[in-house]
């Protein structure tokens, strides 16, 4: 048994796949939907029309207790590197911290300067400025993305460094911060985050066309996200495969993983350009039991030839070889949903095609209704197998081919291993379960009580009425306290 | 001495960094301080229209204080990693409870006010949630100014040969961190935060609301046993730490003493504020008296990071490191200082009780 698989070694990356599993449940809503709210309060702002505001605070209230969950469990993630991978994060201080460092000035703190103003500034911050809120909001959290994938990729493939007296020193920033992970890693990310916020808004449009409410409003706004999807989901899966030929040029034992390809050549000397629809490895991890194979599709997809060879597990030594489980379903997962996906935007915009996208045609195709409300939940599931994969992948390795994970493990118990798990697995199932609940809350109460936007700058002064639903709280006093002749 | 030699440049903008270290630490207590005191003020709320009124009072303005927290340890793990990664191994239990109480306030904002049946939960979220946080971030203080054990090669408890690093991994027990101190600094953070609690919210209310009212005695009490806190905590550490008893008794004992007397005056000032209600005076008194014992502390700690632990040299990123961080990022801090400042200028104001709740 390889040492990463060893109990302490194992429930310390249990430790962490567990509260970055769920933390990434919440940040690509936040990534993506703040740029369809700026589209939206932009849409608002050059046509006037009322029903992009009204969209836009309903969208905003699910945007926000999904935020107030990703600040609550990305705190976590921020002390966790410290925490469970002490000897790693000095280790790689010099350029991953850095990178880490760069994330929380340049990105985090600054998202939250702005998503107070942008969710609770209505009325009180002018539109112009609330608009540049928005914007901020969707740059930093993008800012965010694209460090944490620089950090990401570059355990991937740390490009740019030496391991010098125990540090990742770094020899060429440029080559560590665009690695060749990075180049594909970040895109495949960030497109994930905005076709996640696209078929949030697909699936909720759907439920409330199905739902005979507001069914006009909601068909306007499925209109353009049905469009946007047509483009997205085939370029993401474009650069899915082009991050898949990186993986197999940088990463061979976690593209054989991926595979489950276990013999670069079959036992007849010839080479083995088998892919495995489905596969079921053995116990000592050096074979598969079963498996249902098509000839030369591997080839084809990694070598584009029809004979290319790919290299298998066996050219490594059983030590540096990934488990196979995990990264061998995980990504058929992520596929299989990537291309599900696809055709549901097929779909949709084969009824637009026909003239059929109007709220009453619709309510007669239910199926394709509920196809959509469904294909809301898949991109989470996609980018969960997505991040399983690389990161089961890189396995046993934190830094790939230079620090074992075992090396950067912290110095703790198995005890508390366990009870950090355990802590974690209520705190952060708590977090879910409510944010899903309150979400359902919110699409319960839907659109018809958000007050109309002539009324944002009313209402200031003493005798002021608090809006309902609109989580506008109205100082009884404007900056008295701010005031000269009040000190 | 070669004043341009790579060593001297490292060591000046590694000082550097330790400054805006222990500048975004302040910026987290002076802002998120007052929250979390609010927080805790709220365990003693009669009903849960108030604790959504004090949730209101601070809707736009939480997220952005708590991570000023984040900053400081984004700047830690940017410029001090060595200290990062062993300090937080060493305080892996008291962060543990910190970040349960962050996590159970931080959604306690967003669902208290969509909450029907469960309000109550909520509400107590947020309570116990901001005590949890406060008391274990004290707790995590104390225990890192009595320094840790390390060692170098493997750090996990694992039997495994053949690595071997020069990196030094902290190698104690789970358990290290609980000492009579750390958990004295643990209520006296709760002590602290009150006190910044009940300011904030005499200065957020208007004067004759019922939760103004009550936070002005609450202020009174927190007031009192602060400045006991305040001394009870310089005579223990005085008592345990020879390297600070060896500061403040040094030939520049009279500096320290002047100190003292300027934070006598600026509490002064807050409670003279207090008394006849000019309220966001007395808080800025109030957290200018923070900002006094924070620098004192830094001071009395240099040139360490970690006391007896680690030094601002030994534990700094090597200097091309220091260089790009410092080049990329120091710019950074006005910017944010400026729209944390602009997020609570917005949002400034006194509420009433009713209405804040009305409008949560």
């Amino acid at each position: 048994m390889i040492i990463e698989n060893s109990l302490p070694i194992l429930l310390s990356r249990l430790d962490f796949a567990w509260i970055t599993s769920m933390h990434i449940l919440w940040t690509p809503m936040t990534i993506g939907m703040s740029w369809l709210l700026f589209i939206m309060e932009v849409a608002w702002l050059r046509t006037g029309n009322e029903r992009w505001y009204k969209l836009n605070r309903f969208v905003e209230k699910i945007f926000i207790i999904n935020f107030g969950a990703g600040v609550a469990t990305g705190v976590t993630m921020e002390m966790a590197f410290g925490i469970l991978y002490g000897p790693f994060s000095q280790a790689v201080g010099p350029f991953f911290g850095n990178i880490l460092g760069f994330e929380t000035i340049t990105a985090f703190m600054y998202e939250a300067g702005f998503i107070g103003l942008m969710v609770f500034g209505w009325g009180k911050i002018s539109k112009g400025m609330h608009l540049f809120a928005t914007f901020n909001v969707g740059l930093s959290s993008s800012l965010s993305a694209m460090w944490i994938l620089v950090a990401n990729s570059w355990m991937q493939t740390p490009n740019g460094v030496v391991l010098k007296d125990g540090l990742f020193q770094v020899t060429n920033w440029w080559n560590a911060i665009l690695n060749d992970n990075f180049q594909w890693g970040f895109p495949h990310m960030w497109v994930a985050t905005v076709e996640l916020a696209l078929f949030v808004l697909a699936g909720l449009s759907a439920f409330f066309i199905l739902k005979n409410r507001n069914a006009d409003l909601f068909t306007k706004l499925l209109k353009p996200v049905l469009l946007a999807l047509i483009i997205v989901t085939p370029l993401q899966i474009f650069i899915g495969d082009s991050i898949g030929r990186v993986v197999a040029h940088t990463q061979p034992t976690s593209l054989a993983a991926m595979e489950g390809h276990y013999h670069t050549y079959l036992p007849d000397g010839k080479v083995n350009t088998g892919w495995h629809l489905i596969a079921i490895p053995n116990a000592k991890n050096d074979g598969n039991v079963f498996a249902i194979t098509i000839p030369h599709v591997l080839s084809l997809l990694e070598t584009h030839t029809l004979n290319g060879k790919v290299t298998g597990m066996d050219s490594f030594p059983a030590n540096d070889r990934p488990d196979v489980w995990v990264p061998f379903y995980s990504f058929r997962v992520m596929v299989a949903i990537g291309f599900f996906l696809f055709l549901i935007a097929i779909w949709g915009n084969w009824l637009r095609l026909r003239g059929k996208l109007n709220a009453s045609e619709l309510r007669k195709r239910p199926w394709f209704l509920r196809a959509v409300v469904f294909s809301a939940f898949l991109p989470y599931l996609a980018i969960w197998c997505g991040w399983w994969t690389r990161e089961v992948g890189r396995q046993p390795w934190v830094v790939n081919g230079l620090m074992r994970t075992y090396q950067g493990t912290s110095h703790m118990p198995v005890a508390m291993e366990i009870i950090w798990w355990v802590g974690y697995i209520f705190f952060e199932l708590t977090v879910w379960a409510g944010s899903w609940y309150f979400f359902t809350r919110v699409i319960k109460k839907g659109v018809d009580d958000i007050p109309d936007s002539s009324t944002l700058f009313e209402n200031h002064g003493d005798n002021a009425e608090a809006h309902p639903g609109g989580g506008h709280v109205t100082p009884t006093f404007a900056s008295k306290p701010m005031l000269r002749s009040d000190r | 001495m070669d004043l341009l030699s790579i060593g001297r440049i490292a060591g000046t903008l590694t000082t550097w960094w330790w400054l805006l270290l222990s500048l975004a630490f302040f910026l987290y207590i002076a802002t998120d301080g007052t929250d979390l005191g609010a927080g805790i003020f709220a365990l003693f709320s009669q009903d849960e229209e108030e604790r959504g009124a004090i949730m209101a009072s601070m809707a736009g303005m939480w997220d952005g204080n708590e991570s000023w927290l984040v900053v400081a340890g984004g700047v830690l793990f940017g410029a001090f990693p060595l200290v990062y990664g062993s300090a937080f191994n060493y305080l892996m239990i008291p962060l543990m409870f910190a970040l349960w109480g962050i996590i159970s306030r931080a959604v306690a904002f967003e669902f208290h006010i969509h909450a029907q049946k469960s309000k109550r939960f909520w509400g107590w979220a947020f309570a116990l949630g901001s005590l949890f946080a406060t008391f274990f971030a004290g707790v995590s203080l104390g225990a890192t100014l009595q320094g840790f054990p390390m060692k170098s090669g493997l750090a996990a408890k694992i039997a495994a040969t053949g690595y071997s690093t020069p990196i030094m991994h902290f190698s104690g027990g789970i358990l290290d961190f609980l000492t009579p101190f750390s958990i004295w600094t643990g209520f006296g953070a709760v002590i602290a935060a009150s006190l910044a609690g009940g300011l904030y919210l005499c200065a957020r209310f208007i004067p004759g609301d019922s939760i103004h009212e009550r936070a002005r005695n609450w202020t009174n009490i927190a007031s009192l046993l602060a400045l006991g806190a305040i001394v009870v905590t310089l005579i223990w550490s005085y008592a345990i730490f020879p390297w600070a008893a060896a500061k403040w008794t040094g030939s520049d004992w009279w500096i320290w003493l002047a100190w003292i007397i300027i934070v006598l005056l600026f509490a002064y000032k807050s409670s003279m504020n207090h008394s006849v209600r000019k309220d966001f005076s007395a808080m800025m008194w109030g957290i200018g008296v923070v900002a006094l014992l924070w620098a004192a502390m830094w001071a009395t700690i240099f040139p360490y990071v970690v006391p007896d632990t680690w030094t601002i040299v030994a534990a700094a990123n090597p200097a091309d490191s220091i260089a790009v961080f410092t080049l990329f990022m120091t710019g950074f801090f006005p910017i944010m200082i400026m729209y944390n400042w602009y997020q609570i200028w917005v949002f400034r104001g006194r509420f009433s009780k009713k209405l804040a709740y009305a409008g949560h």
